[in-house]
Order: structure tokens, then C-alpha cells, then sequence
């Protein structure tokens, strides 16, 4: 750990304006929203970057919008604490919320922004899980144009993802979720109740008129070289009565698809433990919805 | 022993709002990285890539070049070596690095951004030697020595290191034959207990600004806990007079034991003395408080334990090995103090302990809250709740069927007086629901006592100053640190005087006109600096009374002194206040300087730990805890500390003492695990590193218990360490009530728990 | 590279020329000479340093002096008037939450933006909105209470 060393610092008053200053710096360059992970980053010598470009004097890019039609659209200054407080989002997708309680720093949840923790790609974020449960996807913006892309698809290795050098993570989509959903994120932190999560797992289940499991979303966290989405485990819901042998079953296979590195026999036992206490919760609320 | 009626005293025995309180809720109370002087460098550090290695050459004439830079030094520019226990110590590397944080090179620039990117441009080149980083390993016969000249290191006669090894310390305590006890107990329990590398966590870092005049005098400022064995050290080290080194201390933001030793001062030092013209100051950073200062030592004790059918216990023989990192620093006198007590407070007739404090190529390992207390209490403690469930008896009365009571000759062979050992552990029982129903299947209660000793004999001295308006300067060497020192030695001030607590406040420690203080360590300060404190008062009233009496015409015998005022006993009216009697005598210009000076016990004897302890401290800790059988997770419930504070002078004092240390020993039971791998250590941050946030905390009950020590000031003892002694066992001993798995390496994770669990259920299936 | 910022510390206005790459606790307490907020990691983990911007109680060693521009900032300085402490300030003198001081600062400006957004809290709220702010000294219980007991008065004001 030092002291931050030089750089220049730009603050640009359009996405396009951000874009294109990407695009121009020559040297390494880092943009900054809440800085929470980047000024870490940083001060660990991880990253040195030559140019800093903050996000912050962009106006609109802090908007958080509901509507029962085009679901949650999260601008990427909008923080963790935002989700937290957000009625709509309590209401409609208390997954979210309460994996931005998982960071369970109230100075670091002021600051840190949702799309920050999703662009930092820590296999521990815990934005990740509940936002591929939801089926959420990203829209990036560069030179080039637009792109959305799926937030499973998003990482692709620890602290990396699919944005080119000079694409800006713009906006998170959320659609509302179907009738009769209910969700859920449960996790486990390493140690004290504020650590990094061990494992975190998300659940958006939807269950059709009788009961059965329409569809089953599970999201997994800090089990994996990046949050990952348990495609198998969902199988095991999908189209089957929700009882506790599906349930179990489906722990046990998720489990199965996780490959955690450091504590992997705790760990996998735990995502078992995890998406089952999150599958039984979202289900109750499904049942209630 | 019955306890003082302190309601009697004016300001003794009450709640006070600390004197310090105010200035540190405004955010006024300067602690070091607070201060700047004109012209002050700032210094870092260059750390060793190894854990060890030889040191072939280094090359800083890049880092000289770079603008900013004001000096660069290496050993060579001050090649003296430090240390308090053991000589062992250089300032920087000399020739070799033993552990890698080790301070290798220093850089002083006009700012911080510039000294780092300095120490870049430093080229060290290193030959690797074989690292040990297993004490048990660096024990072995023909291990490779990691202090060649360990025979030739200079230490006081109590010490002693095993010669050609890495041995630095080999403490012994024999009472009886464990021998024969074992052959004749009914049953023999061998366990081996382990404690990971745990750290104090202070929330300030270590700190030093040092200023060297022209004349070559060196001031330190710093964050050192003790003043005159900082002084010692430094003089020591470097040959100069005392005269020639000055240590000032101001606030302090926690120690636990940390910052005793030397640890941001030889950089600092070694910068100042090249730059000469300026001040240079260096903080740790958070990293390096982990890598590079000092480190609660990790510890395997191996137990036996012969014991009676009835519960009697009648051998223990204990084997503790203390993993000191690459320097002894307290290595050797934390084996002994804690070896003294490592058989646990009980009576047993036939006692062999035995202490080797080993080196290992890691971060130094010293002083640290209860100072081996905690490691050896994981032991006996963790034991006890073992032979308790194999005899069929409940934990409880084991440990009052055994434990030392008032007048009982300790196997060290001394007398134990003021004994409230178990009165703390009934209370704490009490408090528990000790003997209660099971509130749910997965809950238990543990409970567990500890005595120790403190470090003797070592002195206290004091002044108090009166100055003309009749108020008053504590000057003790005493530090601040948190623990509330500087109020309570106020109070007793104070009290002794008769004055309002208002009038009385406490010079900041400075070896240049504070008196000896041996250290503000060991849960001695209230005992020995408060005495000091006292009878300096006393002196001062004295001298007061002098005075008074020959202006109220009265014999200085039939006066006394009340919120201030000096009057004739039984004559309110005939008195005057203390001011208006300094200025009527030598035209208000009387210097009443009052001297105190406390030493426990023979005059003539050696000092350093070569005495009988001055008091013993004694407390009892429970714990109710719920497993959940599924993570494997603990969740303590409610703490109890009942401690043994000999008279409270500040109670509230007392009970926050008992808290903090409840949720230190919390943390170092349940998630403190500091991990070196390979010499690097892994996790040197507070993010990876984690002490308990206030979402951990449980019920906490702190239980103050009353024994006066007649040699204490108004009966007082200390308080300070033994909190979090016998709290790991406790917990342990509940989980064991709650699931019925036992485990003996610290830190107890849900891992260890649920894996525990499914042993135990495989071995009740097969 | 430096740039001119303006702000609002403790009701004062400040205007600053600042290199970019400088914290915003290194600025509060070296070119300001506010020296209540402390380091303790330098990298927001122990809450020693926190300080309330915009309302919010935020950790100044993660944020660069110049993201302050245009902002409010409340320091531990700027709450008591002259000799008259702010109720937080006596609470946590009264029930005995300051031990070595160092964590106070930040404990006292979280615990105030907590009781302006949220005048009457539980004790687990408060535990809560205080999880980031470390103490190794006192066990915490004590600052629960100061806080807990503190609210009245200023739910009053």
C-alpha cells in the first residue's frame, strides 16, 4: 500500500465526451465512479494508471427508474445505497437490495456504485448473482456504438470482463420480473459479519398457478473465477413441483457446478447450504407474491 | 481481604468523565501523525523481498539523484543492533535480512509520494538462504541457524538461550515430580493445543518524528508506550548518554502491547542523523503494522494432565513453543511471565513446565494483551472441560475442587494473597446460567478462570507540581494510551492531595523532566505509578502543610486539606485555600515539588523479572454460544468477564477495560488469523485481516470484583490485560456443551466446526 | 497535476489549488490542518477517517480531493460551538465510549448522519449504520449506548 501516485484527471461532461477521451489516451487509463475499488486498486500498485476519468459530472447517469413495464433501469453513478433504500427496488427485487447489503460498509455503500462493482469484477462482487438472476443485461457504449450484453456474459476471468478499452458500462437493465417470481440473495461472509463474501447465491424462482416451478434463475458468487450462473441447478427446478426434494437436489448440484479455489471443500458445501436457505425464501415469496 | 469503602473518597472509586475525554470527542488530542514541524522529512521504509537472505549489495545512488530526496541511508550508515530481552536487533540489515518486512533501507524526501517512489529506485541484491518458518523445524538439532552469533547477543542473567540453536529462551518451572505424580494418577489426558499469529490492531499505526539538534541531541516523538525503555534502547544502541536522547509521548491510539520495543524509531533515527538539519518523520502504513511491527506469537503447548478419580489433579507437565519470528524482542520474558502460570491456577502438587521461545524467519513476535497469557489459558483451559467430561463431573466443580485459594504457595513457590479467583468464577457462572436448561438444542455455556503474574521488579516514579495558583502537575512517564491512565493518576492525585479533580492535570511523558517509568505494560501502571503518584502527593500535601502551618500558626499535624483549602481539623473557619498559602509564604514563588518512587519489593534485588509477582491477577470468563449445524458457523451470544480489579478507582473504567478486551479475545477466538506463507504473509490488511465490527459483538457482562491489595494505591490492582486471557476457552468449552466437538487450533472457524461435526457423526455411524 | 476546487467545510468556504492525486484526507488534514479525521488504513476499511460529505458519512481516504469540488463537508471540528459540545460529543464522554480516541472522530459523524436520517433508531440499526467504523479499545457497546442515548436530544433540536 502507497500513496497515489500522479496522473491526469479529467472530468468529462458527456458519455461521448467520456468515450472519446477513452478512445484518445495512449497511456494505461481508468475511469472513476466511486472510486471505492479503484483508488484500493491503485494504492496496492495493481493498477497505475497515466489518466483518471470521472464519470461523476455527467448528469443523468445516477438515475434509478422503475416501471412495471420496462422493469429497473440503474445508471452506472448509482450507488449501492441507492438500491438499498429504493422502495421500488425493495418492493420488486428485494434480491438487489439486499446484495447491496452484503457490502455491509455503510461509508463504502454511499460511494460504491452498482455498475463499479460489476466493471471491478471481483469473483466476490455482489452485485453479480442477484443481477444474473434477475436476467439483467448491460448496455455498453463506444466509439463503435451500443451494445447490450447478458450479465453472465459480462466476466470472463477474476477482475476482468468483455469491455473494450474504450467502452463505458452505461446502463444496467432489469426487466420485472414475471408473476408469481419471488427472489432471494443469501450469502455467507469470510469471517466477521462485514467481510467479502465466501459464498453468495441469488435465486429468482417463478412458480405458475399451481405451484410448479415455471422458471428458476441461480445466480453464484465467490465460488468461481467469476460469478457464475447455475445452469444445471436451474434444470433441476425448471418445469418440476417445487418440494423439498427438488430443492435439495438442486443445492446439490449447484454445488456441484461451483470450483472454488481457496476453502473449496467448505465452500462448495456451503453454496449448497446457500442456494437452499435462497431457494426456500424465494419461494415463500413467490407464494405470497 | 475486604474491599475499601471507597464511597468515602472524594474522587477514588468514581465514575469521572476522563480528563482526556473532551479533547479526543473534539478531535483536538494530538497523536503523532497529528504533529509537523517546519521543515519535517518524511521517511519510508524499503522492506526486505526474503525471509532470508544475504545481503550481497544495495545500491541507492538512483534514489539519491531523485529530486525531493534529502538522505538515503542503509545499515551501514548506522550498523548498531537494539534490544531489550536480547541484544539481536540491528537498526536496519546488517549483512543478512531475517524476515521479509525486515527494514532494509530508508529514504527522507520532501514528501511522501517522493520517498516511495525513492525506495523504486533502490537496487538490493540478495542471496537466498533456507527460510524456516515451522518453529518446530528451527528447534531441530542442525536446523540452519537464522542468528549465528546468538552465543555472543548480550541479555540479562534470567534469560537463557540454548546455545548454537535457535533456541533465544529456554524457561523452566519445576515444583515436585510430574514423573511420579503421572504414575500415580487414575488417568493421564495429552493434548496439543495451537494459536495462529494474531496482531494488536491498534487503530493508530507506529510512529516516530525525530529531530536531531546541533549539538547531535536526538528528540523522538513517538508512539513507543515507554518512554525510558525506549530511551535505554535507543542509548544502548547507539553508545550516547542518556542526556543525548529524548523521548516525548503524546496520545496514543491503542497499543495492547504493540508498540513496546523499537519499531518505527532506528529508521527514523538513522534518517534524522544523516539529514541532521531537519526533522524526519515516518508513520506505518497499514501493511506494514501487519508485515513489519510485532505480532502476538503463535504457540503449540502440548498438556499433560495426571488426575485423580475424584477430580483431583495431581501432575501437569507443559511444553509450550513460542514462534518469536526473526527477533526476540519479548520472546523470552513472555515465555517466562506466561510460563509461570502455565499450569493454570490451580494447586498441583507436581508441576514441569517448560518454554522455548524459537526464532523463525518471520515478522517479530512480542508483547502482545496477556503477554502468553492467552495461549497457555487455550491449554489448560480447553483441558480442564476434557477431563471434566471424561470423569463425569461438571466443569465448574473441577475447577473449584482445584483452584488456588487465599495463602496457597504457588509452583513457583510464592504465596498467593488477594486471591478472588473464585469469587470471579462464581460470579461469572452466576451471570451465565451456569447449570440452567439448554435454551435449544445447539447452545451451550463454557466457562473458564486464569491468574497471572505480572512483570517484577520494576520501578515507578512520579513528581507532582504544585504550581502558585495551587494547581497541579502529575509528572509520570506514564502513557496515555487508551486505557485511562492519565485520569486515574490524576484521581489518585487528587485524592491524596485533597484537591478537586478539576485542578489536577498529567504532563505529557517526556524523558527530559517526567521520572523513571519502567514501561506502561504489564497491568502495572495503576498499581506501581499510582503508589508513585500517591506517595508524591503525600510528599507535595506535606511540604503544603509545612507552609500552612506556619502561616495559620498551627502545627502542620492538626491541619488538612479539603477541596483545596488547608484548615485546622475540626475549624473549617481557621484555613485558607492552598494558593493563598503559597503566596504568603517566599512571595508566592515556593516550587512544592512532591517525589514518589515505588519499587515492589527487595532493593538490592536485580530487576528485570527476577522477583515474585508484585500482585497476581485473577478472572473468570463465560460464554453462551449457538452452533448452526449447517455452516458450521459459532454465534457467542453473551460474554461474561468477572475480573478482579483489586479496588476500583474508576469503575466505569474498569467495565470498559473488561469490554474491549472481551471483543479483542472475541476476535482472536473466532476470526484473527494473521497467515504467513512462505515468509510472505497473505492477508496484511484490514480487509483480509479482520477484527470484530460492532455486528459481531455479543451481550457482553463485565463483572468488576473488589479484593483489595493491601500494597495497592486505595487497594488497587490493574485491569488492563487479563481480558481476553481465558476468553478463547470459554468459547471453546461452549461449543463443546452446544455440539459436543472439541477443537484445539485458533482460530475456530465454521470449516473446522462442520468438519468436526461430520467426524463426529461418521465415527457415532461406524 | 493540480486543479482549483472550491468547498464547504464546517460552513466555511475554501478554495484550494490541489494535486489531482491527492486524497481528500490528506487534503483535511495537511493543506486544512483538520487534523480530527485520522489514517488508520488508508483504504476504507476501519472507518478512522470518516467523514460526512453531502450528508452522507463517507470514507475521505478513498475519494480525491478534487471529487470534493462544489461539496459540503462536516469534519469533527465543525460540531461543537466553542465550548458548547454537541450532544454526541457528551454522550460518548458520559457513558464512557472514548478510550485511546483515535476511532471517536469517525464514530461521532457516522452516528450523525445516522440520527439525521434516522432520528429514532434501534440498537440494531445503529450497529448497523456504525459496521464500518472499527474499535479495538472499547468493545463498542458504550458508543451503542452514547448514540442511543444521544438521539433524544437531537430528535429535540
Amino acid at each position: 500500500m502507497r500513496k497515489l501516485r500522479k496522473f491526469e484527471y479529467a472530468a468529462p461532461r458527456s458519455l461521448a465526451e467520456a468515450v472519446a477521451l477513452l478512445r484518445e489516451q495512449t497511456g494505461e487509463t481508468s475511469l472513476l465512479a466511486g472510486g471505492t475499488d479503484l483508488l484500493v486498486t491503485m494504492k496496492q500498485g495493481k493498477l497505475t494508471p497515466q489518466y483518471v476519468i470521472d464519470i461523476k459530472d455527467i448528469p443523468g447517469l445516477d438515475s434509478l427508474t422503475y416501471d412495471p413495464q420496462g422493469g429497473l433501469r440503474i445508471g452506472p453513478l448509482v450507488t449501492m445505497q441507492q438500491l438499498v433504500t429504493c422502495l421500488s427496488v425493495q418492493q420488486h427485487f428485494p434480491l438487489l437490495s439486499e446484495g447491496a447489503l452484503a457490502t455491509a460498509v455503510p461509508q463504502i455503500r454511499n460511494r460504491a456504485t452498482v455498475a463499479g462493482n460489476l466493471c471491478n469484477a471481483s469473483p466476490a462482487a455482489d452485485m453479480a448473482p442477484p443481477l444474473i438472476a434477475a436476467g439483467a443485461s448491460l448496455k455498453l457504449i463506444g466509439p463503435q456504438g451500443e451494445r447490450m450484453v447478458p450479465v453472465e456474459g459480462f466476466f470472463t476471468a477474476p477482475f476482468a470482463t468483455v469491455l473494450e478499452e474504450d467502452e463505458i458500462l452505461a446502463e444496467i437493465a432489469v426487466p420485472s420480473l414475471p408473476r408469481g417470481s419471488g427472489s432471494c440473495y443469501q450469502w455467507l461472509p469470510k469471517t466477521t459479519v462485514v467481510d467479502e463474501t465466501l459464498v453468495g447465491a441469488a435465486v429468482v424462482i417463478t412458480l405458475d398457478r399451481d405451484g410448479a416451478c415455471q422458471d428458476a434463475r441461480i445466480g453464484l458468487g465467490s465460488v468461481a473465477p467469476t460469478p457464475l450462473r447455475a445452469r444445471q441447478a436451474e434444470e433441476v427446478l425448471r418445469g418440476h413441483r417445487v418440494v423439498n426434494g427438488t430443492v435439495e437436489e438442486a443445492a446439490r448440484v449447484a454445488a456441484g457446478e461451483s470450483v472454488p479455489r481457496s476453502r473449496a471443500e467448505y465452500r462448495r458445501e456451503m453454496v449448497q447450504v446457500m442456494v437452499e436457505e435462497a431457494l426456500r425464501r424465494a419461494v415463500e415469496r413467490a407464494q405470497q407474491a | 481481604m475486604s474491599a475499601v469503602r471507597t464511597r468515602d473518597y472524594a474522587t477514588v472509586g468514581k465514575s469521572v468523565p476522563r480528563v482526556d475525554a473532551a479533547t479526543k470527542v473534539r478531535g483536538e488530542a494530538a497523536f503523532l501523525d497529528d504533529m509537523s514541524l517546519p521543515g519535517m522529512l518524511y521517511g519510508k521504509v524499503l522492506r526486505s523481498r526474503f525471509a532470508h537472505a544475504r545481503i550481497l549489495s544495495i545500491d541507492t545512488s538512483e534514489a539519491e539523484k531523485l529530486p525531493g530526496v534529502k538522505a538515503v541511508v542503509t545499515g551501514k550508515d548506522l550498523p548498531v543492533i537494539h534490544g531489550e530481552s536480547f541484544v539481536d536487533e540491528p537498526f536496519l540489515a546488517l549483512g543478512k535480512v531475517r524476515y521479509m518486512g525486515e527494514a532494509v533501507a530508508a529514504v527522507a524526501a520532501v514528501d511522501e509520494v517522493t520517498a516511495e517512489a525513492a525506495l523504486d529506485l533502490i537496487r538490493v541484491e540478495y542471496e537466498e538462504l533456507p527460510a524456516l518458518f515451522d518453529p518446530q523445524e528451527a528447534m531441530k538439532p542442525g536446523a540452519p541457524l537464522i542468528h549465528e552469533a546468538i552465543n555472543t547477543y548480550t541479555h540479562p542473567p534470567i534469560i537463557e538461550p540454548v546455545p548454537d540453536s535457535n533456541i533465544c529462551n529456554h524457561f523452566q518451572l519445576v515444583a515436585g515430580d510430574v514423573d511420579q505424580g503421572f504414575r500415580e494418577a487414575d488417568l493421564i489426558f495429552e493434548d496439543t493445543f495451537t494459536t495462529p499469529m494474531q496482531q494488536h490492531c491498534s487503530l493508530e499505526t507506529h510512529g516516530t518524528i525525530a529531530q536531531v539538534d546541533t549539538a547531535g541531541k536526538i528528540t523522538l516523538w513517538t508512539t513507543n508506550d515507554s518512554p525510558y525503555r525506549c530511551r535505554k534502547e535507543v542509548a544502548d544502541a547507539l553508545k550516547i548518554p542518556m542526556t543525548h536522547v529524548r523521548v516525548i509521548a503524546l496520545y496514543i491510539g491503542g497499543n495492547f502491547g504493540g508498540k513496546g520495543g523499537l519499531k518505527a524509531e532506528p529508521a527514523t533515527i538513522a534518517l534524522a542523523l544523516k539529514v541532521r538539519n531537519r526533522p524526519v518523520k515516518i508513520m506505518f502504513s497499514r501493511e506494514e503494522e501487519f508485515t513489519s511491527s510485532l505480532v502476538r506469537h503463535p504457540s503449540v503447548s502440548h498438556i499433560k494432565t495426571g488426575v485423580m478419580k475424584d477430580g483431583r489433579i495431581v501432575a501437569r507437565q507443559v511444553t509450550t513453543i513460542w514462534d518469536t519470528g526473526a527477533y526476540a524482542e519479548k520472546g523470552p520474558t513472555v515465555s517466562r511471565l506466561s510460563g509461570v502460570s502455565a499450569a493454570g491456577p490451580y494447586q498441583i502438587p507436581n508441576v514441569k513446565v517448560d518454554g522455548y521461545v524459537v526464532y523463525t524467519n518471520k515478522q517479530v513476535a512480542g508483547a502482545c494483551r496477556g503477554y502468553g497469557g492467552p495461549q497457555v489459558c487455550w491449554a489448560y483451559e480447553s483441558q480442564m472441560d476434557m477431563i471434566a467430561a471424561k470423569l463425569g463431573m461438571d466443569p465448574l466443580e473441577l475447577r473449584l475442587k482445584n483452584g488456588h485459594n487465599e495463602g496457597d504457595i504457588h509452583a513457583s513457590g510464592q504465596q498467593l494473597y488477594s486471591v478472588g479467583l473464585k469469587e470471579c468464577l462464581g460470579k461469572a457462572a452466576r451471570e451465565i446460567g451456569w447449570g440452567q436448561p439448554k435454551a435449544g438444542p445447539y447452545r451451550g455455556k463454557g466457562i473458564s478462570f486464569m491468574e497471572r503474574a505480572i512483570k517484577t521488579p520494576f520501578a515507578s516514579a512520579a513528581f507532582v507540581k504544585v504550581n502558585e495558583d495551587a494547581t497541579i502537575e502529575v509528572l509520570s512517564s506514564t502513557t496515555e494510551v487508551g486505557q485511562g491512565s492519565e485520569t486515574i493518576l490524576c484521581q489518585v492525585a487528587a485524592e491524596e492531595l485533597g484537591v478537586p479533580l478539576e485542578w489536577v492535570s498529567k504532563a505529557m511523558p517526556d524523558t527530559t523532566v517526567t521520572p523513571f517509568d519502567a514501561s506502561t505494560t504489564s497491568s502495572r501502571s495503576t498499581f506501581h505509578m499510582g503508589n508513585a503518584v500517591r506517595m508524591a502527593a503525600a510528599d507535595a500535601k506535606e511540604q503544603i502543610l509545612q507552609m500552612a502551618g506556619e502561616v495559620l500558626e498551627a502545627s502542620p499535624e492538626d491541619l488538612e486539606v479539603r477541596e483545596g483549602r488547608v484548615s485546622v481539623k475540626g475549624v473549617p473557619e481557621r484555613g485558607l485555600g492552598i494558593a493563598e498559602v503559597l503566596r504568603r509564604r517566599f512571595g508566592g514563588q515556593a516550587t512544592v515539588l512532591g517525589r514518589g518512587f515505588f519499587y515492589p519489593g527487595d532493593p538490592n534485588s536485580a530487576a528485570y523479572f527476577s522477583l515474585d509477582s508484585a500482585f497476581w491477577i485473577y478472572a473468570a470468563q463465560a460464554a453462551e454460544v449457538e452452533v448452526n449445524p449447517k455452516t458450521g458457523q459459532v454465534t457467542v451470544l453473551k460474554l461474561v468477564g468477572a475480573h478482579d480489579a483489586g479496588v476500583a478507582i474508576h469503575p466505569q473504567n474498569c467495565e470498559e477495560q473488561i469490554r474491549g478486551s472481551l471483543a479483542m479475545g472475541l476476535g482472536f477466538t473466532l476470526f484473527e488469523n494473521l497467515q504467513v506463507r512462505e515468509g510472505k504473509t497473505v492477508n496484511p490488511s484490514f480487509m483480509d485481516y479482520r477484527m470484530p465490527s460492532m455486528l459481531d459483538m455479543p451481550e457482553v457482562v463485565p463483572i468488576v470484583i473488589e479484593m483489595a491489595h493491601e500494597h495497592g494505591p486505595f487497594g488497587a490492582k490493574g485491569v488492563g490485560e487479563p481480558g481476553l486471557v481465558a476468553t478463547a476457552p470459554a468459547i471453546a468449552n461452549a461449543v463443546y456443551d452446544a455440539v459436543g466437538v472439541r477443537i484445539k487450533d485458533l482460530p475456530i472457524t465454521p470449516d473446522k466446526v462442520l468438519a468436526a461435526l461430520r467426524e463426529k457423526a461418521a465415527q457415532q455411524k461406524g | 497535476m493540480k486543479q482549483p476546487i472550491t468547498f464547504t467545510v464546517n460552513g466555511e468556504v475554501h478554495q484550494l489549488e490541489v494535486e489531482t492525486h491527492k486524497t481528500l484526507l490528506d487534503t483535511l488534514r495537511e493543506d486544512l490542518c483538520l487534523t480530527g479525521a485520522k489514517e488508520g488504513c488508508d483504504a476504507g476499511d476501519c472507518g478512522v477517517c470518516t467523514i460526512i460529505l453531502d450528508g452522507r458519512a463517507v470514507n475521505p481516504c478513498l475519494i480525491l480531493a478534487v471529487e470534493a469540488r462544489g461539496k459540503e463537508i462536516t469534519t469533527i471540528e465543525g460540531l461543537a460551538q466553542g465550548e458548547q459540545l454537541h450532544p454526541l460529543q457528551e454522550a460518548f464522554i458520559q457513558h464512557g465510549a472514548v478510550q485511546c480516541g483515535f476511532c471517536s472522530p469517525g464514530m461521532i459523524l457516522t452516528a450523525k448522519a445516522l440520527l439525521a436520517d434516522n432520528p429514532q433508531p434501534t440498537a440494531q440499526e445503529v450497529k448497523q449504520a456504525m459496521a464500518g467504523n472499527l474499535c479495538r479499545c472499547t468493545g463498542y457497546e458504550s458508543i451503542v449506548q452514547a448514540i442511543l442515548g444521544a438521539a433524544p436530544q437531537l430528535a429535540g433540536r
